[in-house]
């Protein structure tokens, strides 16, 4: 059965007031919860996904020792506002050898592939806005809509930096995708099930019973999911597609103004989602340290804090990593995959089977203390 | 009234939706606030400074594919693993959790043969290293 | 209501675009539409409530078969390739004169009649199941499935891929001179 936020919010009374107001029409009133629903997440998704930027600016300058971006706004806080009114107003170039379909199609695949996995994180253990009993397996297949998006805009620029891109990053996202499935295959095994309501359900209390702390087996899984997960995103160090000095930016040197902007957007989305993904598999996503019997909306809002304080964690490594190791170069970054975290990640899976087996699914927490 | 298992696909939908609602809104506005001044030089596909020469649709490499025919065997078995997986623990609980194991090990044992072959035989390596020796034997 | 329109839009996109693989001139765009008629068919596997197979689909087809299609594509020069459309209305590809698509048309009709004879038939013996709202997962389903009755065909799938995966390999190897 799935669990969706309107039948979460059907538990309290507002909710038979509200139905009331509609008219007994239970799919106007859940269309209506799920569009501002929707419009909530887009927004700060699309905001974390500008401050993205400005954080990354100012955690590189921080880094380099240098100040970055303090004029628009205090401390420049207001620099995505200024870089998206910039971007908006810019030319408009399409080569003309391009080919016009394929060109305007590529960052609306992109948009596609990455907001419909917002609908399946979990902010909270009730605001999720579709737990899926597939829930982790539909995030990982929709968000490889990316890696298609990714050739076509390399292909569809028709020139040789782009095409040399676009095969690159759409060759290293598909290669990064089987360690990242493996690595959630083991997550899979040690819950019971796909959903995000399973899979938090089982790390409820204290951060001991994090996926993390499971087995030494989860712990591994953990960061081979992190390095694929920076693959996926073509993040740094594995930002070959998109790197400056080889490729003068990859599969999107041809695009401009608003759609280079798309491209850029749905890339930090992205890697808010995946952050977003690791923190709720391995770090236990909203659960608050004790648990509780009673259930009021205040108390999910507090765990929609701990969710987007443990993702943007993840986020400031992502951003902290990607100025402090030099770039892979391709065939690196093909062997990183295929011989070592592969591997791993099988190894990994395999050991979960057999710790499942043979301590019958106790982590080491509950074992040291006693199998309670 | 939706039935319950559909209550999940509708976000999925609304979100689809937003994601194309904004492009064509971005793309929109776009198109209301930016100059548009084409030139011939502005069109050319960007190569440093220089004239391209040729089209970027020439054939390339063949370890590409290579890579995508691995990947999609190593897809459909994980996507073959996710429902054994799911219940694996159920298993477990109900006292097969021998039998699920020595099911699962030997699924991921035929692969893995099949990696290590691949690893062998040279298919992983992005720069296959007879083909140094093909040069040399001319 | 919303699993009609589900229904609508997944069907639409799923024809359409089919309609758009078989009759566009340029095969790299049959590709992408191609993409579009499978993520349609995943739409369908949804409102039939089989969403471990509409993700399986999506998961296989979109983000692994569509990219393997257009990196052959690529590979082997065949986006140099347009078609030439011959007859009827200029749309579709060379396929022969009226007397291919009339045989086509009426071994197309007879195929219909048998299978809707059939199906009619069958559906009086079977009566119509009711989704309730306690409807199960389908993944625990197949899983049961999958390693109680069908657990031979399971590792036998696995074999089948191990063979895909070395006959690939040695398909797309170099050849030593």
């Amino acid at each position: 059965m799935n669990q969706t936020l309107v039948s979460y919010l059907s538990q309290y009374e507002f909710f038979d007031v509200l139905l009331s107001l509609f008219g007994k029409n239970e799919g106007l009133l859940a269309f209506t919860i799920y569009l501002v629903f929707a419009g909530i997440i887009v927004g700060l998704c699309a905001t974390i996904g500008g401050l993205g930027t400005y954080a990354e600016r100012k955690i590189s300058a921080d880094i380099q020792q240098r100040i970055g971006p303090n004029r628009v706004g205090p401390y420049g806080i207001l620099q995505f506002l200024a870089d998206g009114v910039k971007m908006i107003t810019k030319e408009d170039i399409m080569p003309f050898t391009a080919d016009k379909f394929l060109f305007y199609l590529a960052p609306m695949l992109a948009l596609i592939g990455v907001f419909s996995t917002l609908a399946v994180l979990p902010w909270s253990n009730g605001f999720i806005m579709a737990d899926l009993n597939v829930g982790i397996f539909y995030l990982i297949a929709i968000s490889s809509l990316v890696g298609v998006s990714v050739f076509l805009g390399g292909y569809a620029s028709n020139s040789k930096w782009s095409m040399l891109g676009g095969l690159r990053g759409a060759s290293q996202i598909i290669s990064y995708e089987i360690p990242v499935t493996i690595s959630i295959l083991s997550i899979t095994l040690l819950a019971g099930g796909m959903s995000f309501g399973t899979i938090l359900g089982q790390q409820e209390g204290a951060p001991v019973h994090w996926f993390l702390f499971h087995n030494p087996f989860a712990f591994i899984a953990f960061f081979v999911y992190f390095v694929g997960a920076l693959a996926e995103t073509n993040r740094a160090p594995f930002d070959l597609p998109e790197a400056e000095s080889e490729l003068v930016s990859g599969y999107h040197t041809e695009y401009t103004g608003m759609r280079f902007g798309f491209f850029a957007l749905a890339e930090y989305i992205e890697v808010f989602v995946v952050c977003g993904v690791g923190s709720a598999l391995f770090l236990g996503g909203g659960n608050l340290p004790f648990s509780t019997t009673f259930d009021i909306i205040p108390l999910q809002l507090v765990q929609v804090v701990i969710f987007m304080t443990k993702t943007l964690l993840l986020y400031y490594v992502v951003i902290w990593v990607r100025w402090t190791f030099p770039r892979l170069r391709v065939d690196q970054l093909m062997s990183i995959c295929w011989k070592y975290l592969t591997p791993i990640a099988i190894f990994n899976l395999v050991g979960n089977a057999v710790w499942v087996v043979v301590f019958h699914g106790k982590s080491i927490a509950e074992l040291l203390s006693g199998g309670h | 009234m939706i039935p319950a298992q559909f209550d999940g696909l509708m976000p999925i939908v609304i979100l689809m939706g937003i994601a194309i609602l904004l492009f064509v809104g971005g793309h929109f506005l776009s198109v209301v606030l930016s100059p548009k001044k084409p030139s011939h030089l502005k069109q050319t596909p960007y190569e440093c400074g220089e004239q391209p020469v040729g089209s970027a649709w020439s054939a390339f490499n063949v370890r590409f594919y290579v890579v995508g025919l691995i990947f999609i065997i190593f897809d459909v078995e994980s996507v073959l693993m996710f429902p054994v997986a799911a219940i694996f623990r159920e298993l477990n609980d109900m006292g097969e959790g021998a039998y699920a194991l020595i099911i699962f090990l030997s699924f991921i044992s035929v692969l893995l043969e099949g990696i290590a072959y691949c690893w062998k035989k040279g298919d992983l390596d992005w720069v296959k290293s007879f083909q140094v020796s093909v040069k040399n034997n001319k | 209501m919303f699993v009609q329109l589900l229904f609508l839009l997944s069907a639409s996109l799923t024809i359409g675009c089919a309609i758009a693989v078989a009759v566009t001139k340029n095969i790299m765009h049959s590709c992408i539409f191609l993409l579009g008629s499978l993520i349609g068919i995943a739409g369908l596997y949804a409102t039939l409530g089989a969403d471990f197979v509409a993700v399986t689909q999506i998961m296989v087809y979109v983000g692994g078969i569509v990219i393997l299609m257009l990196f052959a594509v690529m590979l082997t020069g065949g986006k140099d390739f347009v078609s030439r459309a011959q007859n009827l209305l200029g749309l579709a590809p060379s396929m022969g004169n009226k007397w291919t698509y009339g045989v086509g048309l009426s071994v197309g009709l007879v195929f219909l009649l048998t299978n809707v004879k059939l199906i009619l038939s069958i559906s009086e013996y079977f009566p119509e199941k009711k989704f309730g709202n306690e409807f199960p997962s389908t993944v625990t389903q197949i899983g049961h499935l999958l390693v109680k009755d069908h657990v031979l065909a399971f590792e036998l799938s696995s074999v089948l891929l191990l063979g895909a995966l070395v006959g690939a390999a040695i398909i797309a190897r170099p050849r030593k001179q």
